[in-house]
């Protein structure tokens, strides 16, 4: 599983490294490296949170590459594989400190599974949005970005709810 | 120790109130949901500020992994939980196994955590005390360990579940009530023989010298023959002397006798020392007394003083071996006010003029209630661990802790010659002697 995450967090600062060094922002480029390296160290050491700090950096850092105009499909690569690093680091983890894990192949298989369902999903609806251009005006952008965190805090909320 | 039982008890989630109230104190938002909320708030909040759709197409993963997460949510869990134990009670440090068998009577669940909420003091020896599976409806999961521990009584209770969907966001965390107890008893070390002389005994024939003529084994006097002696404890010296009168050897009775004994678990009286408390030897010496004066045929009871009133009611052989070692498994340490002192002690427990035996470090008070037991006619001894050299090897090597020590040594010294000039048997027990060593010791002398 580990190695896993090792792949996935190289390919993460692979396609942030290439978002900007396409776009000739050069001076960016080696911090996402180090970064990068640094989220592999911390894996590597076992350093607790670690992957939620790595996490941030890279979706702040491709959030600047878009204000910067970088290659947004790279970005966007780079997004989803920093996403599925750290999910990986949670389930390895989860899986360690669990105690005695019994149908150790099947959880593994299912969250994996998952895992590849989600993240292709996300790729290949994000690439769908990049390619489809809108014009909207500041009201219309309101209206839906207030309903977009709206139903999404009724979901949340509905599912907690229905939960307690 | 033999298995003698299987304990089995079994918990539903439906239905506790106890659950219930656990329950709103779990958090329901794991860091993590909150993390992926925040970055998705950010981007869209960012990409609508901006009036710029890749951010909000950077979103996207975000959403649907989280929507994936809401998606296969847990449903409700409804596990059945049972709890076996290998035996109901154990010698100290002797493994005892634990069995969990979790069935599910609901949905299929992808992830379970079980997490066994073991009573601290107990070491883990084998197997683990959580488990994490995936639950098929009807299915049934085993968690088994095994640990083992000091003297104590272990209750366990709670076993916490936690469900999840396969991506960890959504979790659902109840615990079941799984109930089991088991006793680690005492190490009872039966000592050579304890020589004891109450003033009264009990009819049957046992170990006990009783002052009185008859069958017995060590010589006691001569009287004359009477029909029906035998005629091998004729005195033929003591006969050949007077004409036509036969004399016979008389022996001194051996019986068995009362014996109470009381261990002081007030909690003032006790001392520490990095290797534990000074309760648990003078539980050993009580468990070794116990045994001992049991298997020479005596009746004993047992009265832990300190807690509550805490009596094993007198009784004899293994039975009362038995309850007596129970009743040491479970003793507590109390500080209690009307236990303060010895004042309260029921002596109408104990029968009349029968043998008392005290196990206690002692404190300054006690002498007046131990010279007025003495005055009642009841015969006592005094088992006394020293807590002045036993919480002084816990304490820095300096000349004010010597000074202490000294003094402290010089008051118990004086409370204990109080003691014995009031025609109590008095042991003072280092603990660090084994305490066969020492009764051994002290009873022949005592001889």
């Amino acid at each position: 599983m580990k190695n896993f995450v090792f792949i996935s967090i190289g390919l993460a600062t692979l396609g942030l490294a290439l978002g900007y060094s396409l776009s000739s922002l050069w001076l960016w480029t080696p911090l996402i490296v180090a970064m990068g390296l640094l989220w592999l160290v911390g894996q590597w050491r076992d350093w607790d949170g670690w992957a939620s700090i790595g996490l941030i950096f890279f979706v702040v850092a491709a959030a600047g590459g878009v204000g910067h105009d970088a290659a947004a499909g790279w970005l966007l690569s780079g997004t989803v594989a920093a996403l599925i690093a750290w999910d990986l680091d949670h389930f390895s983890q989860h899986l360690n400190h669990a105690g005695h894990v019994e149908n150790a192949a099947e959880l593994r298989r299912t969250h994996l599974r998952r895992l590849f369902v989600v993240a292709s999903l996300g790729l290949l609806l994000a690439g769908v949005a990049l390619s489809i251009q809108l014009e909207l005006n500041l009201g219309w952008a309101l209206f839906w970005g207030l309903l977009a965190i709206l139903s999404l805090s009724w979901l949340i909320g509905f599912s907690r709810g229905e939960s307690q | 120790m033999p298995n003698l039982s299987e304990k089995k008890s079994g918990g539903n989630l439906a239905g506790f109130r106890e659950t219930q109230k656990h329950l709103k104190s779990l958090p329901f938002y794991q860091p993590r949901l909150l993390l992926l909320n925040l970055l998705i708030y950010g981007l869209v909040l960012g990409g609508l500020a901006t009036l710029n759709g890749t951010l909000l197409a950077l979103a996207l993963p975000f959403i649907i992994y989280l929507g994936a997460g809401l998606l296969f949510e847990p449903e409700e869990p409804r596990l059945k939980v049972s709890r076996y134990l290998s035996a109901d009670y154990a010698v100290q440090d002797e493994p005892v196994t634990i069995k969990l068998t979790i069935t599910n009577e609901g949905s299929r669940l992808e992830e379970v955590l079980v997490e066994d909420l073991t009573p601290t003091p107990l070491e883990l020896l084998d197997g683990q005390t959580n488990l994490l599976t995936t639950l098929s409806p009807g299915a049934t999961v085993e968690l088994s360990y095994t640990l083992r521990g000091k003297r104590g009584a272990y209750r366990f209770s709670k076993v916490l579940i936690t469900v999840s969907e396969s991506l960890g966001l959504f979790q659902k965390r109840r615990v079941i009530l799984a109930a089991g107890q088991f006793l680690v008893l005492p190490e009872a070390t039966r000592l050579r023989r304890v020589e004891i002389r109450p003033r009264r005994t009990r009819v049957y024939s046992g170990l006990i010298p009783v002052r009185q003529g008859g069958p017995g084994i060590e010589f006691f006097g001569v009287r004359e023959y009477q029909p029906g002696d035998p005629l091998r404890w004729i005195n033929e010296r003591a006969s050949a002397r007077h004409i036509q009168t036969l004399f016979v050897n008389e022996f001194e009775q051996e019986r068995i006798a009362d014996v109470g004994l009381i261990l002081d678990a007030r909690q003032q009286s006790d001392a520490y020392a990095p290797e534990g408390s000074l309760f648990e030897h003078s539980i050993q010496a009580t468990a070794a007394l116990a045994d001992t004066f049991l298997n020479e045929g005596n009746r004993v009871g047992l009265f832990i003083y300190g807690h509550y009133i805490d009596w094993t009611f007198p009784g004899y052989g293994k039975v009362q071996r038995q309850r007596i070692l129970l009743a040491l498994a479970r003793a507590e340490q109390g500080d209690g006010h009307v236990f303060a002192t010895l004042e309260y002690l029921p002596t109408r427990l104990f029968p009349a003029r029968s043998q008392l035996v005290l196990i206690s470090p002692l404190l300054p008070a006690d002498p007046e209630m131990l010279i007025k037991l003495r005055a009642r006619g009841y015969r006592l001894l005094v088992i006394s661990p020293d807590p002045v050299t036993f919480e002084q090897k816990g304490l820095p090597v300096n000349r004010e802790v010597e000074l202490a020590a000294r003094l402290a040594q010089l008051e118990r010294g004086l409370l204990l010659n109080k003691l014995r000039q009031a025609g109590i048997q008095v042991i003072d027990w280092q603990v660090e002697t084994p305490f066969q060593e020492v009764a051994h010791l002290a009873f022949s002398r005592f001889q």
